[in-house]
């Protein structure tokens, strides 16, 4: 059985997974707290937790609140920073097997930019993943990843910084999920990833107050699979490069939905929590419904429901 | 995956559950806790204290405040819980002290009972100062020295436990306390208890529980720590209590 997947065809050093699951930033730390637990070696590829270009010490509390089937989170990117990562993890990962892809975030292009220089060439890294969520503080506080125009020029940024594989990871909070896809495609990204949490919120009736410490926060979780598999659905018809899918995937079932919808890998995210061997379940899941139907490569499956 | 032993409320809302699990039984210090995943309708593991660990078997016990634990408190003998653990650092005993006072709040009692029951097998002296709203509390099992105090009066002093700590101060090498926000609070502000190594275990919402979501950081004079991960147990002169909200 084949299960692997390029994630970056048009780029020279490729970025070729064993398979196609991946761990979403933010819920996986940096792989390395869970290297004793499991075999992580076996999964598609790790994304980290988002980094910054100095260590952010994020939201106040709390910080998390379960919603029905969703989490809701404003941890605020509460990082080490780039050089530790650099210093302290970098090293860890290229001694392993399974490829590990940083994700990226700053306040301003530059940051980007900046950030992508830094990791260019660092063993143990083999790939970016651009957090386009961040609020441009140079831009007002609007989000790169609302606008088509702000969200290719970050990645315009990024790819002149670097001659590494770059993954663009979409908001959902945004009025043409498929105008910003189509726009960061144009701008040179090597694959997409989507989705990112959806904006939310909480009330703790007693206290008559929001639950997160920020107000408001992020959804992800089972919650928001319908809508991310949506999205999914459109981006992977309109554009040509390779399409992750991201929200709520809990089951090798969900996962094969968003495969299906035209998704050649897809990231596994809030089901860490719940379970830290859930993206290894995904995986033999898939291998399992491959083997069940008779399926060789995975390539088949790609976007058969759209037909 | 543990085996329920057996499920039973214990005082009003609250929940004794002894759990068969050696792998987390024999593994447990006090003061860690374990992260149970409470039903299909949950997305999010519960933390919940050890309560006591006995050869194979651990008990759980627990304040029915939400969905989660309200599934938790249905599970018969025989069911199979899944359950990380045991996860955190635990209470530090210095191998030389010799008198420990442990302060308890409410169901803040449920890390501590395995301290007491550690530390009593190792010979040493324990008081434990409980308090409760009234006098529907959790009955200790026997052999720990208990000083009560209820806010209605209705069993031992009348008034708040923490009232009762600065005539204990002295005697105690170390304390060990677990409770509401405000008891903290209070035990914070006390000037008996400025020089004395007393430790205290959070309660905070949780991601993961493994120190990798950063959803559970609190800043203490020693940085950012992960409560899951860094604690739940933590020096109460190193936590910014003005800062800590649950």
């Amino acid at each position: 059985m084949n299960l692997s997947v390029q994630l970056a065809p048009a780029n020279t050093r490729g970025l070729l997974l064993a398979n196609p699951v991946i761990t979403a930033s933010g819920t996986f730390g940096y792989g390395i707290e869970y290297q004793d637990l499991f075999d992580i070696q076996r999964l598609g590829a790790i994304v980290c937790k988002g980094t910054t270009l100095e260590p952010w010490e994020g939201n106040p509390q709390p910080r998390i609140a379960e919603t029905a089937s969703g989490v809701l989170n404003s941890i605020g990117l509460q990082n080490i920073g780039v050089d530790a990562l650099i210093d302290e993890k970098a090293p860890i990962w290229a001694g392993w097997r399974v490829p590990v892809i940083v994700n990226i975030a700053g306040e301003t292009i530059d940051d980007y930019a900046r950030l992508a220089e830094r990791l260019y060439n660092v063993a143990g890294i083999s790939g970016l993943e651009v957090n386009i969520s961040c609020p441009n503080i140079s831009a007002g506080g609007a989000e790169f990843g609302t606008t088509p125009e702000a969200a290719a020029a970050v990645t315009t940024a990024v790819k002149k910084a670097t001659s590494q594989p770059v993954i663009v990871k979409l908001t959902p909070n945004t009025g043409d999920i498929v105008a910003v896809a189509m726009a960061v495609a144009e701008a040179g990204a090597d694959a997409i990833s989507l989705i990112n949490t959806l904006k939310g919120m909480a009330i703790d009736v007693r206290t008559q107050r929001p639950i997160l410490g920020n107000l408001y926060g992020g959804l992800s979780g089972p919650a928001i699979k319908p809508v991310a598999l949506h999205m999914v659905y459109q981006v992977a018809g309109a554009v040509r490069v390779p399409v992750i899918g991201c929200g709520g995937i809990s089951t090798s079932s969900d996962a094969l939905e968003f495969i299906m919808v035209g998704a050649s890998a897809v990231q596994v995210g809030t089901a860490n929590l719940t379970s830290p061997r859930a993206a290894l379940d995904v995986l033999e899941g898939i291998e399992q419904f491959m083997q069940d139907e008779g399926v060789g490569d995975l390539a088949e499956l790609i976007g058969t429901a759209r037909e | 995956m543990a085996s329920v032993v057996s499920n039973k409320q214990v005082m009003t809302g609250t929940f004794l559950m002894w759990l068969e699990c050696a792998g987390i039984s024999l593994e447990a210090r006090p003061g860690q806790f374990v992260m149970v995943h409470c039903g299909e309708e949950t997305v999010l593991r519960r933390p919940l204290s050890i309560h006591q660990a006995d050869g194979g078997k651990f008990a759980l016990l627990y304040a029915i405040i939400g969905k989660g634990t309200q599934w938790l408190s249905q599970c018969s003998p025989g069911v199979e819980v899944d359950i990380l653990g045991p996860l955190g650092n635990g209470f530090m005993v210095y191998p030389d002290s010799r008198n420990l006072l442990l302060i308890a709040g409410g169901i803040g009692i449920a890390p501590l009972m395995s301290l007491a029951d550690r530390a009593i097998s190792d010979g040493r002296n324990v008081i434990l100062l409980y308090g409760t709203a009234n006098k529907d509390r959790y009955h200790l099992p026997s052999g720990v020295t208990e000083v009560a105090a209820t806010e209605d009066g209705s069993i031992g002093y009348k008034g708040m436990i923490t009232e009762l700590v600065p005539e204990h101060v002295e005697w105690a090498d170390q304390i060990f306390a677990c409770g509401p926000l405000p008891m903290y609070r209070a035990m914070a502000k006390m000037s008996e208890l400025k020089n004395k190594p007393v430790q205290v275990s959070l309660e905070m919402r949780m991601g993961c529980g493994m120190g990798t979501c950063y959803a559970c950081t609190i800043r203490t004079r020693q940085g950012l720590k992960q409560v899951c991960k860094d604690g739940p147990v933590f020096d109460m002169n190193d936590v910014i209590w003005e800062e800590i909200k649950t």
